[in-house]
């Protein structure tokens, strides 16, 4: 089986506790990600998400993770989960212009919507085409926490409705996920998507 | 959107209790066990208060947080004595998803709100005002309604959003405990206030009372701790209400 995960750790944000948790409630085994020697542990990767977009890569070349990490994820099937979704890309602007790991031709910016940012609460997921990710919960809510959004269009699994502005809920290119909302805090449909994750 | 329906505990280590007008504290159980029960009855959040290790001027209980983050699969706010951003990382590390402010920035420093949302992200970073009414303004206390700050709620939730704050829960100091209502004067004020998400809490005691709050002021989320905790209602009676009456904010 496959099913060893590091978790990427990034000093002082991420909410990794809550992460290890539901994986493991999925039936995953998890690692933490410190070092870049802790890669060699694990089958798959998980980057979480809580904190701002130019902390977080910030806190990545601070921990010496954010090389080893960019080769990593070409190998491994990758999920990154809201920040970690969002720093898949090439350019955040969260406090400042800065550059992500690039590997997925998207903006992050801030989003504009006639209603309270940000967007807080488990909304539905619009699933746009088949993805072994979403297997079984084409029609759940998932718990959404964000107040930037990624602007990409080729990548697109899902779109999600705040309001009237509808974003992009979740990405996919080859082996590297990506989700706005926070499976590890959807209740069953979120621990079913990891599910998902662990099965590929 | 549906308003989020929330459950609040405020914790006197090691019990969950509840205080009438923030004074009179009655126990009602372990924060695990009630934790576990609201999420069993659909609860969309989960919010922990330490209400005394801000007045005891002590470190909040981590233990006791990670025990009732264990099968928490759901957001779980935390607050209570928070001061520093090395509290608020050991919290989102003890399984909190976003951590809850109060005392510290009102009476010393605002500017932590900005600081810690630099770090952690604006959608991590939660205000707690606790209002009390006077003739013809609102004032934010502190410590569970015992002190009072001299500033302005409306002022003072505009200042925090500008400063960085993800989301204010709003409580009520008259209303507190009573569950005879909402302030709902208030609540609407500082909804139309602040352009971010506003829970309201403090005075649910029925069903029109909930409906009543969610019509007229137009919250993000309700906090619920009484209701719940004496039995008066389930969240799953509340969401099944407000289902059945489509009653959302739009």
């Amino acid at each position: 089986m496959n099913n060893i995960i590091g978790v990427i750790n990034y000093g002082v944000s991420g909410n990794i506790y809550s992460i290890k948790k539901a994986l493991e409630k999925a039936g995953g085994l998890v690692v933490i990600i410190n070092t870049p020697d802790d890669f060699s542990k694990v089958d798959k990767i998980i980057i979480p998400g809580v904190g701002s977009f130019n902390d977080a890569m910030l806190e990545l070349e601070n921990s010496q993770l954010l090389m080893s990490l960019k080769i990593e994820i070409k190998k491994k099937s990758t999920l990154g989960i809201c920040l970690g979704m969002q720093i898949l890309s090439t350019l955040g602007f969260e406090y400042g212009t800065t550059k992500g790991l690039g590997v997925i031709s998207a903006e992050v910016k801030e989003m504009v919507v006639d209603a309270k940012v940000p967007h807080m609460g488990f909304n539905k997921v619009e699933v746009l085409r088949n993805s072994a990710l979403f297997q079984g919960i084409e029609n759940e809510e998932f718990y959404f926490m964000h107040s930037y959004e990624v602007v990409n269009y080729t990548n697109i699994i899902s779109l999600t409705d705040y309001f009237g502005h509808k974003f992009v809920s979740s990405i996919q290119k080859d082996n590297l996920y990506g989700v706005q909302f926070h499976p590890e805090k959807s209740r069953d449909a979120g621990i079913n998507l990891l599910k998902n994750f662990l099965a590929l | 959107m549906k308003t989020r329906i929330i459950a609040k505990l405020d914790v006197k280590p090691p019990c969950v209790v509840k205080p009438v007008h923030f004074e009179g504290l009655r126990k009602v159980g372990l924060p695990s066990d009630l934790a576990k029960k609201y999420y069993e009855q659909g609860a969309d959040e989960v919010i922990y208060i330490d209400i005394v290790a801000s007045l005891y001027q002590r470190e909040i209980l981590y233990d006791c947080i990670e025990e009732t983050a264990n099968e928490l699969f759901i957001p779980f706010g935390v607050g209570g004595g928070v001061k520093t951003i090395e509290d608020f990382s050991k919290l989102f590390h003890a399984g909190a998803d976003k951590v809850i402010i109060n005392t510290y920035a009102v009476q010393e420093a605002p500017q932590i709100i900005k600081k810690a949302s630099q770090i952690f992200g604006r959608q991590a970073v939660v205000v707690n005002i606790e209002a009390k009414k006077w003739d013809n303004y609102w004032e934010c206390f502190t410590d569970c309604g015992r002190i009072q700050s001299g500033k302005d709620v409306l002022e003072w939730a505009k200042e925090v959003e500008e400063l960085g704050a993800g989301e204010i829960i709003l409580q009520s100091v008259d209303t507190d405990g009573r569950q005879r209502g909402f302030d709902i004067e208030l609540a609407k004020k500082v909804v139309q206030a602040v352009n971010i998400p506003v829970i309201i809490s403090s005075g649910a005691g029925s069903l029109s009372d909930i409906k009543k709050l969610i019509q007229e002021a137009k919250p993000s989320g309700i906090a619920l701790a009484s209701l719940l905790h004496y039995d008066t209602l389930s969240i799953s009676e509340i969401k099944e209400y407000l289902f059945e009456n489509a009653i959302e904010v739009d």
